[in-house]
C-alpha cells in the first residue's frame, strides 16, 4: 500500500514508526520529537501506533498455562535403538544358550538315572539284585573293581534296613553301581552310586512323584539315596550315611 | 517509547545473577519457552498449531543444541527455528487457512474490553487480517518486544527491511482499524480495497 504513498510520506511515517520503538539514532530521534511536538498529525500517529502496541499485548497477555514438551526419538535415534536391542537380544539368546547346559548340569545326571534306577527295581520282588548280600565281599570287590574305586557299603540297620544286595548299572560315564536296602515292612531304599566330574559338597535333594531322592558327590563319587519312606526320614539317613562315606557335615 | 532489549534476563533476573554459562542449554531454552508459545499462538491464531509448533521447534532446537553457539542470541535462534517451521506449514495449510469464517483464529475466545481506545475484537480481527509477512514482524517487535536487530536475524531479512514492513503493517492496520490516518493520505481507503 505504500507504494501508493508519497515517498517522502512513507520514510516520514518509517521515521515515527522506529521512533516508537526506539530505533531512531539520537539525531534523528530529536529531530523526530521535535516535528512530533509541533505537528498534530505527527503526534496522532504515534499515538494510534502506540496504541496498537498496547492493544496487541493485552490481547496476547496472560499465557500462562506451561508448556508440555515431548522428546520423541528421531529416525536415526529408532534405528540406534533398534539396533542396540537387536544387539541386546542376541547377546541374551547367547547367553540363554551357554547357560542351559550348566543350568541342567545343576541337576546331575547320575540323580536322575539313580531315580529311575530306583523306580525300575526296588518294585522288583525276585530280581531285585544281582548278587546278593549273602556274598557283600564279592559284591564290593567286584563293584569296586568296576568302578575303579574302593567302594564302601555303608551300614543302614540302626535305621532297621538291611542289605539285600547290589548290581551293575550302565551310569552317564561308564558303570554305576546299586545297593538296595530293606526294612521289616518291605520298604526299600537304594544307594546309587556313579563316578562324576564334578564334586557336590551339600546335600540336595530331588523329587519325582512318589520318590525322593537325597544327592551329593565327594571325592568324584556320585552319591544318590532314593527312596519313598517320607522325606524327613529319607535325609535323616542321608546325612548320615553322607558322613560315614566322608562326607564334611560343615559343608552342607 | 523508549524500549531496552529484551532477553532472557528480563524474565528471569535470577539468570544474571548465576551466570549463563553456568546453566545448561535445557534451563536456558526453557526459560524461552512461554515466550515461544505465545508468539506461535499469536501468529497461528490456533491453539493446537501453535502447540505443535513449540513442539517441533523446541524438540528441533533440543537436537540441534551444538549447532548453537554459545554467547549469542538464543531467543532469536528458538524463533528462527519456529518461523522456519511455521512457512514450511503455512505452505501446506494455505487452502484451509484463508477461508474468512473458519478462519482458526476465529476459535480463538474474543477478546473483551478496549485498550487505548481500541477495542480488542476489532484488533485481534484486523491482525489477521493482514498479511502473514505484515503479521509477523509487528508480532516480534510490538508484543515480543524484539528489536530491529534481533526481527532481522528471526525474519531473515535486513534490519532496514524490518523498519519498512513493520511502518506498512501499522499502517495497515490503522486503516483496517478503520482510524482517519494522521498524515493527508485520501487515498489509503482505495489502497484498502486493493488488497
Amino acid at each position: 500500500m505504500t507504494n501508493q504513498t508519497h515517498p517522502d510520506e512513507g520514510h516520514e511515517l518509517q521515521a515515527l514508526s522506529a521512533y516508537v520503538d526506539g530505533e531512531l539514532p539520537a539525531a534523528e530521534r530529536a529531530a523526530v520529537a521535535e516535528r512530533i511536538a509541533s505537528d498534530t498529525a505527527s503526534a496522532a500517529t504515534v499515538r494510534a501506533y502506540e496504541a496498537q502496541d498496547n492493544a496487541l499485548r493485552a490481547l496476547f497477555a496472560g499465557n500462562s498455562e506451561p508448556q508440555v514438551v515431548v522428546m520423541r526419538p528421531r529416525a536415526r535415534q529408532r534405528y540406534l535403538m533398534a539396533a542396540c536391542w537387536l544387539v541386546v537380544g542376541v547377546a541374551c539368546g547367547y547367553l540363554l544358550h551357554m547357560l542351559l547346559p550348566a543350568l541342567a548340569e545343576d541337576r546331575p545326571q547320575f540323580a536322575q538315572r539313580a531315580d529311575i534306577a530306583y523306580a525300575v527295581y526296588a518294585p522288583e520282588q525276585r530280581h531285585a539284585v544281582e548278587v546278593a548280600a549273602s556274598q557283600q565281599d564279592h559284591l564290593v570287590t567286584w563293584l569296586s573293581k568296576r568302578l575303579n574305586r574302593t567302594l564302601t557299603i555303608p551300614s543302614l540297620t540302626e535305621y532297621g534296613f538291611q542289605l539285600v544286595g547290589g548290581r551293575l548299572l550302565p551310569g552317564e560315564d561308564g558303570p554305576a553301581a546299586q545297593f538296595m536296602y530293606q526294612n521289616a515292612d518291605g520298604e526299600r531304599l537304594t544307594l546309587y552310586m556313579a563316578i562324576v566330574t564334578r564334586s557336590q559338597s551339600k546335600i540336595k535333594m530331588l523329587r519325582d512323584g512318589p520318590r525322593t531322592t537325597y544327592y551329593w558327590a565327594t571325592d568324584r563319587v556320585g552319591y544318590a539315596l532314593s527312596g519313598q519312606i517320607g522325606e524327613a526320614k529319607l535325609q535323616a539317613i542321608a546325612y548320615d550315611t553322607c558322613r560315614e562315606l566322608g562326607g564334611d557335615p560343615k559343608e552342607w | 517509547m523508549q524500549r531496552v532489549q529484551a532477553e532472557a534476563t528480563d524474565h528471569a533476573p535470577w539468570l544474571s545473577f548465576i551466570g549463563r554459562r553456568f546453566l545448561s542449554f535445557e534451563a536456558e531454552l526453557v526459560v524461552h519457552l512461554p515466550q515461544l508459545r505465545r508468539y506461535a499462538r499469536a501468529l497461528t491464531g490456533d491453539r493446537a498449531w501453535a502447540d505443535d509448533l513449540v513442539q517441533d521447534a523446541t524438540e528441533r532446537a533440543l537436537g540441534r543444541a551444538k549447532a548453537f553457539r554459545a554467547g549469542t542470541n538464543l531467543r532469536a535462534w528458538l524463533f528462527t527455528i519456529m518461523r522456519n517451521l511455521y512457512i514450511d506449514q503455512l505452505r501446506g495449510r494455505r487452502d484451509i487457512a484463508v477461508d474468512d469464517e473458519t478462519a482458526p483464529w476465529r476459535q480463538m475466545a474474543a477478546p473483551t474490553g478496549e485498550v487505548d481506545g481500541l477495542v480488542l475484537r476489532d484488533v485481534q480481527r484486523a491482525l489477521y487480517l493482514l498479511p502473514a509477512e505484515q503479521r509477523e514482524v509487528m508480532l516480534l517487535v510490538c508484543v515480543e518486544e524484539m528489536t530491529y536487530q534481533e526481527a532481522s536475524v528471526v525474519l531473515n531479512v535486513p534490519a532496514g527491511t524490518v523498519m519498512s514492513r513493520l511502518s506498512r503493517a501499522r499502517e495497515h492496520m490503522r486503516v483496517l482499524l478503520g482510524e482517519e490516518p494522521g498524515h493527508n493520505k485520501p487515498s489509503s481507503l482505495k489502497v484498502v480495497s486493493r488488497l
